[in-house]
């Protein structure tokens, strides 16, 4: 017991001294962990009650923090989930390590009760005062507003003044933060990233958000689908380490090494069992309790299993977002051109099991960093539904896009790097027992076979789209061919003419046979146009590519006609073709040079 | 092929593809494939000749604006041709931006930077299978700084007079030959022994400073680099004119070997249509050698493949030993050797390493260059 006391008072003292490595290393880091630990938190909740969330979160500059060039930030976030009991709330959020959810092998955002209580420490140490919660579950008649402080020293939430408090909805939980900090809205740690990539991967997820001299914004949910997250998953015991492997059975007590193989992991039936005995294990082993067993043993026991053969985990454990749901949600990212989104069965990567999900979708009208015309396109990540933010380069998900080749499905891509344009790359990874690279959760480890199943969607969801931006390309070439004929036919009969002496007559006849040339031209691009056009609608039409046609995207109807009288057919043909940036530009220019000669 | 034909076999390509447009029929147009894929070479003919490819290229939507352009540029050469005007690639450039300027209807055709307006007039010459030079377009040659204290070049100039340049007279001061070869005659007032093309101008301009003329009777040019059209023109006039012996005297290493003597020697394959009148195919490479390395006890240094324009040139030479016809020919043995020696053993040997076999006398690199050729230590 006194045992037990010691390690928990160290553990808060620790990593309130530790606070950088989970999360809060910089101001502006700090603001974005804050807020990301609280509606993670919430989703959660959510989640696990089969409630459709809605979450609103407000946050402010209140004045000049303590630290140097700070901000006071106030952050609110509210939920309509299932609230917290009085009694939970200072567990909750004054002590490290008391999680629902701790090392259980379930999809949730939240792994290992250590966010929210770190973000209250924070608070504390900078701000001098905890968090403030109002809570309201079921069963309460009134919400209750108290404030909780950690007590570092004894890893003990402290609970004060409570009083009545306010909620919008019958239950929920609503905290609130006073911390220094700063507020970066956009780029890589950007607050307004983080939020629109977490309604991207919830489909389900009503959010309001009000953020410093910003209107107040509104992503309403496009899915009345509740995510089910699957019940947990035993660990596959070929993905542990020998220390893992160790510290695993301390979770178990007295228990004979037979009954913690069978139940604390998966895939170890009684036939497994029979195996590692055949492999060198001695028998007698099985029965002695696990407390018992020293290190020297488990190393030998460790090594028989990893000598074996086991059957790989199940993957009912994981789950997706869905291609529809997706779809649906990923035109909540802005103005969206048009998209395509892959969900691949689940599978094992590593003997864990894996989701993949990935949506690539060009945006309209992005002027400003990251995703613009020449930039490297935006890349958004995500782990458990939960965004990645820093330290993307030598990301799993980053190496696997730049190892795609893009330009085969007409994007632009430097050479070894990521695609340009103004496109983003949403990739979204689900599994029970992700390994990421540090302790901070920000870059998921990159191991071949992972890469290599990300890749794999990555390549399905570029060749959906590449079926639109082809049928582009032949739309713009086919402008340009148009744009030519022309512009160039009369300055060449005329140089040519001229260069010869040829008489007038002469120029008539040549001109109107190099219209016919140049006419059979455009027909064969016509229709290399038009097919095109047919191959990204049967696409579309089976659901693999979506256009976002309010304001239409869609093709000049183009016609065969005869061919005489081409030149007035190409222009006849142009009132039709506005739509596109380049076709509106290119009719304009037409237009002028008509005035021009009819001058 | 000359300037004054120029005008009629290009009114003759106008008329031809006049004539087809009014018949409705593409235009085609063909050109010599100027590659090393098409590059023959026999040691007999002496330089890199055209192989039967050639690049077609037909009138349609995609190559409307390239023929537009070039037969807009056509008609503004033929137009210097005529009053004899010539003018550089860059004035070219500003000319048909000026007219562009004038004539709105133009507009289409206007060129963004040099490099567009440069292609189409390569793609001219290409078409009418002429040297720039034929269509009054001259560039600023760079190299060729000749001294001699025998030579006399008369010139003919472009309206018929005539003037007579002797090169003792010049002092210091080099004669500069310009591109126009043919309208050059060299005499020697006294027995030409040989003729030195040194790599480096700096180092040619200090052998002449030290007297290098006064003690032999020669003619001393300096490269600088990469030979320009000036100075290969210039070689293949005192080869076939003066019958003199010609001796290459540069660095050891893959670049000059590769790509600064075999261009003097046999011309290149960018330029297989004019390699005829602009290389010297009996040239020698005197040096530096390999052997000379230890023979003088020359300081050497390692090839940094880190460096890009190293690199480069290190693979440009493996290339060659494949797939270029000149280093493949039996003839040129030695020099393919000398390449295979230095893609092995990644070591380079300055030109000016000779100086320091005797730092006191700074006439040691010519003693060693005449003992060379005296000897016939050169390949
Ligand atoms: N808004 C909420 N509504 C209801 N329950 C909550 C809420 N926030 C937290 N909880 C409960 O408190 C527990 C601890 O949360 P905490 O953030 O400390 O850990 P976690 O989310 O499990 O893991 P992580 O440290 O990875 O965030 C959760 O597991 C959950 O049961
Ligand atoms: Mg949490």
């Amino acid at each position: 017991m006194a045992k037990d006391k010691i390690t928990s008072s160290s553990t808060a003292e620790y990593f309130s001294k530790n606070l950088q490595q989970v999360g809060f290393s910089s101001p502006t880091k700090a603001v974005l962990t804050t807020l990301k630990e609280a509606v993670d938190n919430s989703l959660d909740a959510c989640e696990e009650q089969g409630i459709l969330p809605e979450i609103s979160v407000v946050i402010e500059k209140k004045g000049t923090g303590t630290l140097k060039n700070t901000d006071l930030i106030h952050i609110r976030v509210e939920d309509n989930g299932p609230g917290l009991s009085l009694d939970d709330v200072p567990k909750v959020f004054g002590e490290y390590l008391a999680s629902s959810k701790f090392g259980r092998g379930r999809c949730s955002r939240g792994q290992q009760g250590i966010g929210i209580s770190a973000a209250t420490t924070w608070a504390q140490l900078t701000s001098a005062k905890g968090v403030t919660v109002t809570t309201k579950t079921k069963t309460m008649r009134q919400a209750v507003q108290v404030q909780v402080a950690v007590d570092i020293k004894h890893n003990k939430g402290v609970l004060k003044e409570k009083k009545e408090g306010k909620l919008k909805n019958p239950h929920g939980l609503s905290v609130e933060f006073l911390i220094d900090g700063r507020i970066q809205l956009q780029g890589e740690g950007g607050l307004i990233t983080y939020l629109t990539g977490t309604a991207l991967v919830n489909p389900h997820l009503t959010l309001h958000y009000t953020l410093p001299d910003q209107k107040p914004v509104t992503i309403s949910r496009v899915s009345n689908d509740c995510p089910e997250v699957p019940s947990a998953t035993e660990p596959h015991p070929h993905t542990m380490k020998l220390g893992e492997f160790i510290a695993h059975s301390h979770l178990f007590g007295r228990i004979t090494l037979k009954a913690w193989l069978k139940k604390g992991f998966s895939r170890i039936s009684d036939n497994s069992l029979a195996e590692f005995v055949k492999n060198g294990l001695n028998k007698k082993m099985l029965d002695m309790s696990v407390d018992k067993i020293n290190e020297a043993q488990f190393k030998d026991i460790f090594s028989v299993i990893h000598k074996t053969e086991l059957m790989s985990p199940s993957t009912k454990s994981v789950m997706t977002i869905g291609e529809e749901s997706f779809s649906k949600s990923v035109r909540r990212l802005g103005e969206v051109d048009f998209f395509s989104v892959v969900t691949r069965k689940p599978t094992i990567c590593d003997y864990k099991p894996v989701a993949v999900e990935v949506a690539v979708a060009r945006l309209k009208g992005v002027t400003k960093g990251e995703g613009t015309e020449d930039g490297p396109v935006q890349v958004l990540r995500f782990a458990n539904r939960v965004p990645l933010q820093f330290d993307k380069s030598a990301c799993a998900m980053v190496k696997a896009i730049e190892s795609v080749n893009w330009r085969a499905y007409g994007l632009q891509q430097p050479k070894d790097s990521l695609p340009s344009g103004p496109y983003v790359v949403a990739v979204s990874l689900v599994s029970p027992f992700i390994k990421f690279k540090n302790a901070s959760k920000e870059t998921i480890d990159a191991s071949d076979e992972l890469v290599e199943e990300l890749r794999r969607t990555l390549i399905q969801a570029g060749q959906r789209l590449s079926r639109h931006i082809k049928k582009e390309h032949r739309e713009q070439d086919l402008e340009n061919k148009l744009r030519y004929i022309e512009q160039f036919c009369p300055i060449l009969v005329d140089c040519l003419c001229r260069i010869t002496k040829a008489p007038e007559k002469r120029k008539k006849k040549a001109t109107e046979g190099l219209e016919k040339i140049l006419g059979r031209d455009l027909t064969a691009a016509k229709k290399e146009f038009k097919e095109a056009d047919l191959a990204a609608k049967e696409a579309a039409a089976k659901g693999k590519i979506q256009i976002i046609t309010d304001d239409a995207v869609e093709a000049p109807e183009l016609e065969e006609k005869p061919s005489k009288g081409k030149k007035r057919e190409v222009k006849s043909q142009q009132p039709e073709a506005k739509p596109t940036k380049t076709t509106a530009k290119a009719s304009v220019k037409r237009a002028a040079s008509k005035e021009k000669s009819a001058t | 092929m000359r300037s004054e034909t120029i005008p009629k076999i290009s009114k003759e390509l106008c008329n031809r593809m006049l004539s087809d447009l009014e018949n409705a029929r593409r235009p085609i147009l063909e050109a010599v494939k100027c590659s090393l894929d098409n590059s023959n070479y026999s040691p007999k003919v002496g330089y890199l000749t055209p192989g039967d490819k050639k690049v077609r290229t037909e009138l349609n939507v995609s190559s409307v604006q390239k023929m537009s352009r070039a037969i807009f540029l056509l008609e503004v050469l033929l137009r210097n041709i005529d009053t004899g005007a010539v003018n550089t690639k860059r004035e070219l450039y500003y000319i048909a931006k000026g007219e562009v300027k004038h004539d709105p209807h133009l507009k289409p055709l206007d060129f963004q930077d040099q490099s567009e307006s440069d292609a189409v007039i390569d793609f001219i010459c290409e078409m009418l299978e002429c040297y720039r030079e034929d269509l009054n377009c001259y560039a600023n040659d760079r190299g060729g700084q000749t001294y001699s204290n025998q030579l006399v070049v008369t010139e003919t100039l472009p309206d018929g007079t005539k003037a007579v340049v002797d090169l003792s007279s010049l002092g210091t001061s080099p004669f500069q030959p310009k591109n126009r070869p043919q309208s050059l005659q060299l005499k020697a007032k006294k027995k030409i022994d040989f003729c030195l093309v040194v790599e480096s101008e700096g180092t040619a301009n200090t052998f002449v400073a030290n007297g290098f003329c006064k003690r032999n009777n020669s003619i001393l040019i300096g490269a600088q680099g990469v030979p320009s059209n000036a100075v290969r023109g210039w070689a293949k006039l005192i080869q076939d004119q003066l019958r003199v012996p010609i001796y290459f005297f540069g660095d050891l290493d893959a670049y000059t070997i590769q790509n600064i003597y075999r261009t003097l020697k046999a011309g290149s394959a960018a330029s297989l249509i004019r390699n005829s009148d602009f290389s010297a195919p009996d040239v020698h490479f005197l040096g530096v050698l390999p052997e000379d390395i230890k023979k003088y006890d020359l300081s050497d240094y390692p090839v940094k493949e880190t460096d890009q324009s190293e690199a480069r040139a290190l693979k440009k030479a493996a290339d060659a030993l494949k797939n270029d016809p000149f280093f493949q020919d039996k003839r040129n043995k030695n020099l393919a050797k000398m390449l295979e020696w230095l893609l092995k053993n990644k070591r380079r040997c300055e030109q000016q390493a000779f100086f320091m076999v005797d730092p006191r006398d700074p006439t040691m690199p010519e003693k060693i260059i005449v003992e060379k050729i005296k000897k016939g230590n050169f390949i």
